[in-house]
């Protein structure tokens, strides 16, 4: 009988710890943005005119459509990551997308309405040169696609091959352009550098060579970059060397014509590699005799091919950015000139006359903290009365997408850099400024026990009335329909709310633009686009200051740093109104090999920031006179350990008074057997509540709760399946002692690790079962605590007791990361970022060594679940339910002012912020609460109470009467 | 002598916790070109072709083919559903593969694929704890969904009828009807009657020494303080007895 209950009460904890997300609760506590990455290139859906779309193929390996009137991906298609993945040309046709992906070796067609695959074809290998549509007869029915030796041409229909050809000579000739202006043949161009151009013409027909012939240029050596076709396909070259332009018939196998720019009344700027751009608006025709020829950074000219003369149309001086754009039958030029040091103009041009169109203006204002614009994409259409209008969408140089509108309207904004975030922090709000008012009260020096008094009672009745207006529009939001009610949150009323469920997101991108998003509706606060990153920069976010010091301001420090030099700066700014702090960071000289933070603080609250540069010398940040002597105070104490990924050498040091240090340990990793791969300590605002575990009969298994501890994480150099192998080693950070070493045979990383509390989790692929297994390692102390006051690295003569078992995973993942509370009372679960786009929430329960096989009555009791070698995944656990985050990167955990609150943000080519209850919500009133129910129990129970009350006082009347 | 100086131990190590656990490291950790080479050696070999069909029972193909992708062992390599629901998966190297279709709406169960290296093409049921079993499925592969995901927990609602039927109020329900109804019923004032209720309800407890459960309380309660002790350990048997008498 007692089992039995048992068992139902462990069914009971079981069923109760089961977190989900309630249907009601969608979109209440959680948000969504989706990104696709810097666009390369980009198409308005034009085959039908009402269309909404625009597609986007990014640098990030994806291909989406976008809806023109909301700025929402309407769908998105996520490739492999890498080159693997690369879009390398975007052609469209109709509603057909042709892509040519992975250096030419993927051929694929999307059909744009429904977002599926029409076909694709994988193309013979050889690096990719060129691509274009081939069409006869005002209709497009193959692509053609040039490789380095061949050229073959697919169907648009089925992808199926009509002929594939190898070039001749192709070791020697360069080719890199092909053309077709749809008269049934295919122009192959080659060049031979500084010798001569090669023209080939195949027959599209059959591939048969219909021409061959070479052409001198000892000027030429790159025909994508400094020549295009024009009108009835000639070809048109510049070249900056002898300052001409020279044309070449293709039809007419002659010589090339030279026309020196001065004849032509031009000037060249000095030092500008000049380009020409061209516009074939109809596959199937040969492209415009108009063509735009760049002179200088901010120097067009519309030029017109006209009889083997060049006459110029329209010079456009300042012009950033030019563009041809076709609707109907009409192709214009689109022209984006600076109008002041904040705003653009763009505007029309005819391309036949180079006269500007009437009421074309555009204003496009630049945001100071973005960056200038670099591409524009123009989405024209005819209006009724048969004029041109038009959109445009504009790419700045922070990787933004912006959509205006005549006159200058936004339609919508897009931050692309935000599908890269490579670090984050979430930062407290300030108190609201009554309240910042009476925390400011306690810190100024008293004046007088009356004004204090007065003081306090006025800011009290301030605190009152702002209450009584709080209620006042809470009663007035009432009576308005839900979807009227709006709360706008902008920087000027931003305040902590009562559980500090809202924070602050500072979100930093590879693009180096920082972003400040508010957590409860992800509506981006600030932004500031940082200039001067290195390519590869690596950043570190720290908070210096929280908001907790009013009124010093919160202070956060990036830590720029680039990858091969090793060179850093500092970037020091307010995370809640994004602003460049006034104090100047100190320039950083050397190369920097590692930062942290001191829990230290100067007088101004601001935490120490130590950096360690490659002379092993120690400079802080604040450095004054107090910080300086609070570390020569604590010089002793402050341990920090260094790694060389590439020698395999972790080495620990200790800090001198004289802020020079000291090697005090070192291990060594052979580099040529094993790798170290990943570092993991813990986290330093993680708490622990209980010191231990209390088993069956009683006694106390006490944790291993070292907070210098480290996992590191090593792989094997040799890949072979069999003889491949991940090994984690356990170090004190302190003494560089070795706790524990695990070694998996047969497996291979990626490894990921949690490091938290007492345990280590790390998952990594199996290559014997050809699965993903989870490995769970926990330390235990034993039955006695050694010194249950305080943590000692150097006084711990024991070693810890080490457990550890293993589960399969059905999935492979991208990320992982621990749920973090307040106190550290709420259960623990790790968040797995699946490869499927779900976020999973696992309860630690189920990662726990001692899970026993064989279930006794003293395992029952402790509540552990028995045994299963394969962990489960139910959807019900994902904490994003149908709200998929691609190519998770990283999850970000933080506490909230609830002990049961969890706050999470997923980030990767999508961005998640939810919350999450491991052990339900047991400090507040669920959201369904009912309080009809209670209230109407009480108010039945009141009733009752008082109709009984008369029925006695009458039934002891009548008594008495008797 | 002693103190002083641990105290100052103590503290210092306070410092060094905090000093080192903050320390974070700056070293880029990157896989390096082993995993690469070891790609490359691959590609060298033949590459297949994983090819098949997802079907949503009656739900149209437009509808879902967009959200939708194939991944082959995680993301290593990743296939995309045409307008009619057939996939092809290019590129992928002789091996075993676990292919998913993944999809926000619908649930596929993943299929394991064999490429022997000359790409003869077998598909079996997924296993990860029996790796070696072979339990054959169609290929190409015939993917379909077995319904939409569930994501959702339903909530507990509150109905009379759940709340009548709850156990407990039954069990609170019925003797109050008992002790409403049948005094009414039976007239209590009847001697006969009365002893043959006591009767019955000596019938009931079969064990007369067993203490009775309220009057051991009560006695408790008023009795001195000193056998609080003893009381709780008795509270617990007698509440073991009344949950051995509910059961029987």
């Amino acid at each position: 009988m007692g089992k039995l209950i048992l068992l139902s009460l462990k069914f009971a904890i079981l069923f109760f710890t089961v977190e989900a997300v309630f249907e009601d609760q969608v979109g209440k506590f959680d948000w969504r943005q989706q990104y696709v990455g810097k666009v390369r290139f980009s198409h308005f859906d034009t085959h039908v005119q009402s269309s909404k779309k625009v597609l986007l193929a990014t640098e990030n390996n994806v291909f989406a459509a976008v809806n023109t009137r909301t700025g929402e991906l309407g769908w998105r298609h996520v490739d492999k990551t890498g080159p693997e993945g690369n879009i390398d040309a975007f052609l469209q046709y109709g509603q057909d997308a042709v892509l040519v992906i992975g250096n030419g070796r993927l051929l694929r067609s999307w059909d744009i309405n429904v977002g599926g695959l029409n076909w694709e074809v994988v193309l013979d290998s050889g690096s990719f040169q060129s691509a274009c549509l081939v069409g006869q007869q005002n209709t497009v029915k193959q692509v053609a696609v040039l490789k380095k030796a061949a050229i073959s041409l697919h169907y648009l229909s089925n992808g199926h091959q009509k002929w594939i050809e190898n070039l001749p000579d192709s070791e020697t000739v360069d080719y890199q352009t092909v053309y077709s202006g749809g008269n049934g043949e295919v122009y192959v161009l080659g060049v031979v550098p500084h010798s001569h151009i090669t023209v080939v013409a195949y027959s599209v027909e059959d591939g048969e060579i219909i021409k061959q012939y070479l052409v001198e240029a000892p000027w030429l050596s790159n025909l994508q970059v400094s020549c295009t076709v024009v009108s009835q396909g000639v070809l048109t070259c510049i070249d900056s060397a002898t300052v001409s332009l020279y044309t070449l018939d293709l039809h007419a196998q002659s010589q090339m014509t030279q026309m020196p720019l001065q004849t032509l009344g031009l000037e060249l700027a000095p030092g500008f590699h000049p380009t020409l751009v061209s516009s074939q608006p109809n596959p199937s025709h040969p492209p415009l005799s108009e063509f735009l020829l760049q002179l200088g950074p901010d120097h067009y000219l519309l030029l017109q091919l006209n009889n083997g003369h060049v006459v110029t149309l329209r010079d456009l001086k300042p012009a950033m950015l030019v563009t041809f754009v076709t609707t109907g039958d009409k192709t214009v030029a689109a022209v984006m000139s600076p109008k002041n040091r904040t705003a653009c103009s763009v505007n029309l041009f005819s391309v036949e006359t180079g006269r500007r169109l009437l009421d074309t203006t555009l204003i496009f204002n630049i945001d100071p903290n973005g960056g200038k614009p670099e591409k524009l994409f123009v989405q024209a259409f005819l209006k009724k009365d048969d004029s041109v209008g038009y959109r445009v969408m504009v790419q700045t140089e922070d990787h933004t997408l912006t959509f205006l509108q005549q006159p200058g309207r936004v339609i919508w904004t897009r931050e692309e850099a935000l599908s890269d975030v490579v670090t984050m922090e979430m930062v407290d709000l300030p108190l609201t400024g009554t309240q910042a008012e009476l925390e400011g009260e306690f810190g100024k020096k008293a004046d007088g026990l009356m004004s204090m008094v007065l003081k306090r009672l006025s800011s009290q009745f301030v605190l009152l009335q702002a209450w009584i207006s709080h209620l006042w529009k809470l009663f007035y939001d009432a009576r308005k329909p839900r979807s009227q009610v709006k709360n706008e949150v902008t920087i000027e009323n931003l305040s902590r709310d009562e559980f500090n469920l809202q924070k602050m997101m500072v979100m930093v991108t590879a693009s180096g633009k920082l972003f400040g998003i508010d957590s409860n509706t992800g509506s981006i606060l600030w932004r500031h686009n940082l200039d001067n990153i290195p390519a590869n920069a690596a950043f570190k976010l720290m908070v210096q200051r929280t908001t907790a010091h009013f009124p010093h301001p919160p202070q956060c420090t990036l830590l720029i740093k680039d990858k091969d030099t090793g060179l850093a700066t500092l970037h020091v700014f307010n995370p809640i109104f994004g602003k460049k702090s006034h104090i100047t960071p100190p320039a950083l000289t050397q190369p920097i090999l590692q930062s942290l933070i001191l829990p230290l603080m100067d007088q101004d609250y601001a935490k120490v920031l130590l950096l360690v540069d490659d002379q092993y010398k120690v400079s802080a940040f604040p450095s004054t006179k107090n910080v300086l002597q609070q570390l020569q105070e604590m010089a002793s104490s402050i341990f920090f350990f260094l790694i060389d990924s590439s020698q395999g050498r972790l080495s620990g040091y200790r800090l001198r008074t004289d802020l020079s240090t000291e090697l005090i340990w070192e291990v060594i990793v052979p580099p040529e057997v094993q790798r170290i791969v990943s570092v993991k300590g813990k986290r330093p605002n993680e708490h622990v509540h209980s010191q231990g575990r209390v088993m069956g009969d009683r006694s106390v298994l006490y944790k291993y709760l070292n907070p210098n501890l480290l996992a590191v994480v090593t792989e094997s150099t040799d890949t072979h399946q069999e003889r491949s192998f991940i090994a984690i080693l356990l170090i004190d950070g302190v003494t560089g002692r070795i706790f524990h070493e695990a070694v998996q045979r047969k497996a291979r990383g990626p490894v990921h690790v949690v490091h938290s509390e007492n345990w280590v989790v790390y998952e990594y692929w199996s290559t014997k079962s050809r699965r993903n297994e989870f490995s769970v390692i926990e330390l235990y102390e034993g039955m006695e605590l050694y010194n249950s006051t305080v943590f000692s690295s150097l006084d711990r003569p024991h070693a810890p007791q080490v457990l550890q078992q293993s589960y399969i995973f059905p999935s492979s993942i991208s990320t992982m990361e621990a749920t973090l509370t307040e106190k550290g009372i709420t259960s623990r679960h790790l968040l797995i970022g699946l490869s499927s786009g779900g976020i999973l929430s696992l309860p630690k329960m189920f990662l726990d060594p001692r899970r026993p096989e064989i279930v006794s009555e003293q395992i029952r009791e402790e509540n552990l679940i028995p045994y299963a070698p394969e962990l489960l995944i139910r959807t019900e656990w994902f904490i994003n339910y149908n709200q998929t985050v691609s190519r998770v990167r990283g999850i970000y955990t933080a506490p909230s002012g609830l002990e049961s609150t969890c706050l999470v943000v997923a980030y990767g080519l999508d961005i998640y912020q939810t919350r999450v209850y491991p052990s339900k919500q047991f400090d507040v009133l669920k959201d369904d609460y009912d309080y009809m129910l209670i209230s109407s129990v009480l108010f039945a129970l009141f009733f009752a109470t008082m109709i009984s009350k008369r029925l006695a006082e009458v039934k002891l009347l009548n008594r008495a009467w008797r | 002598m002693m103190l002083p100086h641990r105290e100052q131990m103590l503290l210092l190590w306070l410092f060094v916790q905090a000093a080192v656990t903050v320390t974070w490291c700056f070293t880029d950790l990157e896989p390096g070109p082993g995993v690469g080479a070891g790609f490359q050696a691959q590609a060298n070999g033949d590459r297949f072709k994983i090819e098949g069909r997802a079907i949503v029972p009656g739900i149209k193909t437009q509808d879902w083919v967009s959200t939708a992708r194939v991944l082959v062992e995680g993301e290593e390599y990743i296939g995309f559903l045409r307008t009619d629901g057939s996939f092809a998966v290019n590129d992928v190297p002789s091996g075993s593969y676990v292919v998913e279709i993944v999809t926000p709406a619908y649930r596929f169960e993943p299929v394991r694929v064999d490429i022997t290296s000359k790409g003869k093409m077998r598909a079996r049921l997924v296993n990860y704890i029996k790796t070696s079993e072979v339990i054959r499925q169609p290929y190409p592969l015939q993917i379909r969904a077995s319904g939409p995901h569930s994501y959702f927990m339903k909530r507990e609602t509150w109905g009379w009828t759940d709340f009548l039927m709850n156990p407990m109020v039954m069990m609170m329900v019925l003797p109050l009807l008992i002790i409403v109804l049948l005094p009414k019923v039976v007239n209590t004032n009847d001697p006969e009657m009365r002893k043959e209720m006591e009767q019955s309800m000596n019938m009931l407890n079969p064990n007369p020494e067993l203490p009775d459960v309220s009057e051991l309380m009560t006695k408790l309660f008023s009795g001195s303080k000193g056998t609080s002790k003893a009381g709780s350990s008795s509270s617990s048997s007698s509440k073991g007895t009344r949950s051995a008498v509910k059961r029987r």
